[in-house]
């Protein structure tokens, strides 16, 4: 019940942001409309990066605690990260075309990064595809979940000196709104579509790891129904 | 004999044994070689015939050459453990987890070596770039990148030793987590070859040591759960 | 400790087995050597394991019988820690495999189908490395004595991928005598073995006996092996059907639905 009442209120939240960011607010003056795909954009990048923290940590306790539930939240973090950064790679690229003039800019640390960290959560998800039993299953990814975490500040570090070596003044940064003179209403419909991303994403995170909860008790019961009936067989005898 | 010496022994007697049996049965290192050398001479054709153009693309050449080859050099490598059941034997010597690592991460950094070293001679010779002339910071760079790959490469070998469609997903995982190692390597190829203009050629080194470093302890530290069968 | 032969027909065999002297006291002072509770373990929805309830104390060698898909191997393996339990817990010589799985490692010893050696290396290069990793002391005049002992040591030079099932199965064995075991898990010992082979084994199962070391073995039949056994362990479709001899007991397994899984595992 609670979960609906976050469910409804989230895409409330998205709703009126959303509106917000297309109409209310007013465009940048140098980027003109396309500088409101950051709203999302920077949403959909903050949750990618998150749901992955996630995945990591929750990994790390089913290795301490081999609680199946920990993987569970493993599993709903990289499927609901892998559609955030989905989104975020997207709303770069229709961001940087305006703005660069191409879809694509090598040096923007965020765009490879998080470029990067969907490679590894494909890699990550297959991973899982490809192991039946459970525990096993919950191993191998956390593993493999842990290190593509910590590879992932290597990464953004490492494209970033890559860019710093290497100015060019004519990448015009996009995120110049972002600078603390930008005015209030920008940062404000910014923090507002976060917010609202964030509930929607902790909505999609509540019910695919019920998902992920409810099919693993369905293999359970399976497994522990033949076994006691292999049990009950034995002793009938 | 303190833990940490024993740890070494056990870790340098995996060593030598992958060493040995390499030697004598596999000839994969000399295969992975060739692979190599194949790989660089399909750049050329790709990117040649302009050698100007060629000299500039080298640092990226070489290092995407010895990648691909020591993604076929680590897989070969965990094949040796296929004899006869030889891993799950392996696991079940009391021994720690760490060491077994260390010593099949120690075997796989020796293969990147050569491959390394290998590469950019011939990256030298057909790409009409002078290696002479930096060979110490060029060794550098080969050093700790042979470490990075070698490292990472034993730890996905592992991941991947009883999976499905193992011969995709192992360079479908390492390659990634591989980019920063790549992008470091090939800047400090390049920096070297230039003679270091802008003094960057420290700061690439230091990232491909902390590199080496993280990717070393999160092997080392996550390898028992892998040889743990289910 | 040197053992006499008791293999009349052993005509390449050595006369005495160097059995590790690992002091193990009298067996009724030490906890069972086996000690499962509900040991449980399915493979792909389908239990190979269903519910095995056992205990064999100290010193005993044990044969494990039934026909093939009982689970012997099975069991054998978990007991070996090559592969863990779906559901149940099991403990060795009082260590908890579940937590303690690196103890077990060092006191159990698994001769399986597969004798997991390396192709490539010498015989006795193959046990030279097992000998480090068992932290077997005198490296180089224990391999020397375990290459005699198992009949070797005129072929102790020659790539293992040379040789016959048999002559693997006996450098295998010799890996056994390197280490330092009070539970022995053997499967299907005999099998591809010779005459001289067959009595090698048989020497070394007196020998284990008269030290106390506890030996399990999974055999389809027990011809060969009466005059070691004190106990015999039958399985059937993955549960224990029957039990005999002294220092083997079973109970039925658990009819409560809440199988309990193995335990937290510490980082190790």
């Amino acid at each position: 019940m609670k979960t609906r009442v976050l469910g409804l209120v989230a895409f409330l939240t998205v709703a009126t942001t959303t509106v917000i960011g297309l109409l209310v607010v007013p465009a940048d003056l140098n980027q003109g409309d396309a500088q409101r795909i950051m709203y999302p954009h920077v949403a959909s990048a903050w949750l990618a990066y998150l749901s992955f923290g996630v995945t990591a940590v929750a990994g790390i306790g089913w290795l301490w605690k081999r609680d199946l539930r920990m993987d569970s939240v493993a599993l709903a973090g990289a499927e609901i990260g892998v559609m955030f950064t989905f989104f975020a790679i997207w709303g770069g690229m229709m961001w940087g075309r305006p703005i660069w003039g191409v879809f694509w800019q090598w040096e923007d640390p965020r765009l490879t990064t998080t470029a990067l960290l969907l490679a590894l959560y494909v890699g990550y998800l297959l991973l899982r595809r490809l192991t039946d039993d459970p525990e096993r299953r919950a191993t191998r990814a956390a593993i493999v979940g842990v290190v593509a975490a910590v590879d992932i500040p290597i990464v953004h570090f490492s494209v970033e000196w890559w860019r710093g070596l290497h100015q060019t003044a004519t990448i015009a940064s996009p995120d110049r709104v972002l600078d603390p003179a930008a005015p209030g209403i920008f940062v404000l419909t910014l923090l507002g579509t976060v917010g609202a991303f964030t509930l929607t994403w902790g909505y999609l995170m509540i019910r695919r790891y019920q998902l992920a909860q409810l099919s693993l008790a369905r293999e359970e019961t399976a497994r522990l129904d033949l076994l006691m009936s292999v049990r009950s067989a034995e002793v009938a005898r | 004999m303190s833990a940490p010496i024993i740890e070494a022994r056990i870790a340098l007697a995996i060593a030598r044994k992958d060493a040995v049996a390499e030697l004598r049965g596999r000839h994969a290192t000399v295969s992975t070689l060739f692979f190599a050398a194949i790989v660089l001479l399909l750049f050329g054709f790709a990117l040649g015939p302009d050698s100007a153009r060629l000299a500039d693309a080298a640092p990226g050449l070489l290092w995407l050459a010895v990648v691909f080859a020591g993604v076929l050099a680590v897989n070969r490598l965990h094949l040796l453990e296929t004899d006869d059941g030889a891993l799950e034997q392996l696991a079940l010597y009391p021994v720690p987890r760490r060491a077994i690592y260390a010593g099949k991460a120690l075997g796989g950094v020796a293969v990147m070596l050569v491959l390394g070293l290998v590469v950019l001679g011939a990256v030298g010779v057909l790409f009409a770039v002078d290696i002479g002339s930096a060979w110490a910071p060029l060794l550098a760079t080969v050093v700790l990148g042979a470490i990075g790959i070698g490292a990472v490469g034993t730890f996905y070998a592992a991941v991947t030793v009883r999976l499905r469609a193992r011969e995709v997903m192992l360079p479908l995982l390492m390659l990634p987590v591989l980019a920063p190692l790549l992008l470091g390597a090939v800047k400090a190829t390049a920096a070297a070859l230039a003679g270091d203009p802008f003094g960057e050629l420290g700061a690439w080194l230091q990232l491909l040591a902390a590199f080496d470093v993280i990717m070393i302890v999160a092997g080392a530290a996550t390898y028992g759960y892998l040889l743990e069968d289910g | 400790m040197d053992v006499p032969s008791f293999a009349p027909f052993a005509s390449s065999m050595p006369q005495t087995i160097y059995v590790s002297p690992r002091s193990l006291g009298a067996p009724d002072t030490r906890p069972p050597s086996v000690d499962t509770t509900d040991l449980s373990r399915l493979f792909a929805g389908s239990p190979a394991l269903a519910g095995v309830s056992l205990r064999i104390e100290a010193g005993r060698t044990v044969a494990l019988l039934g026909p093939n898909g009982a689970g012997k191997t099975t069991l054998l393996r978990i007991l070996a820690t090559a592969i863990r339990p779906s559901y149940g817990t099991a403990r060795v010589d009082g260590l908890d495999l579940d937590r303690d799985a690196g103890a077990v490692r060092a006191r159990v010893s698994y001769l399986s189908h597969a004798t997991g050696l390396y192709d490539d290396l010498t015989a006795r290069e193959n046990l030279e490395f097992a000998a480090v990793m068992l932290a077997t002391p005198d490296v180089a005049t224990r391999v020397r004595r375990a290459l005699d002992d198992v009949g070797l040591a005129n072929r102790a030079d020659d790539r293992v991928r040379e040789f016959s099932a048999g002559m693997r199965k006996r450098l295998a064995m010799g890996r056994i005598l390197l280490g330092n075991a009070s539970l022995v898990l053997l499967d299907e010992p005999y099998a591809a073995l010779d005459a001289d082979g067959m009595s090698l084994v048989d020497q070394l199962l007196s020998a284990w006996h008269e030290v106390g070391v506890s030996v399990v073995i999974a055999s389809h039949t027990t011809d060969r092996l009466d005059q070691y056994l004190d106990g015999r362990v039958t399985l059937g479709r993955g549960l224990v059907a029957t039990v005999s001899g002294d220092g083997v007991n079973s109970t039925q397994p658990s009819l409560i639905r809440n199988a309990r899984r193995p335990a937290a595992q510490p980082i190790r």
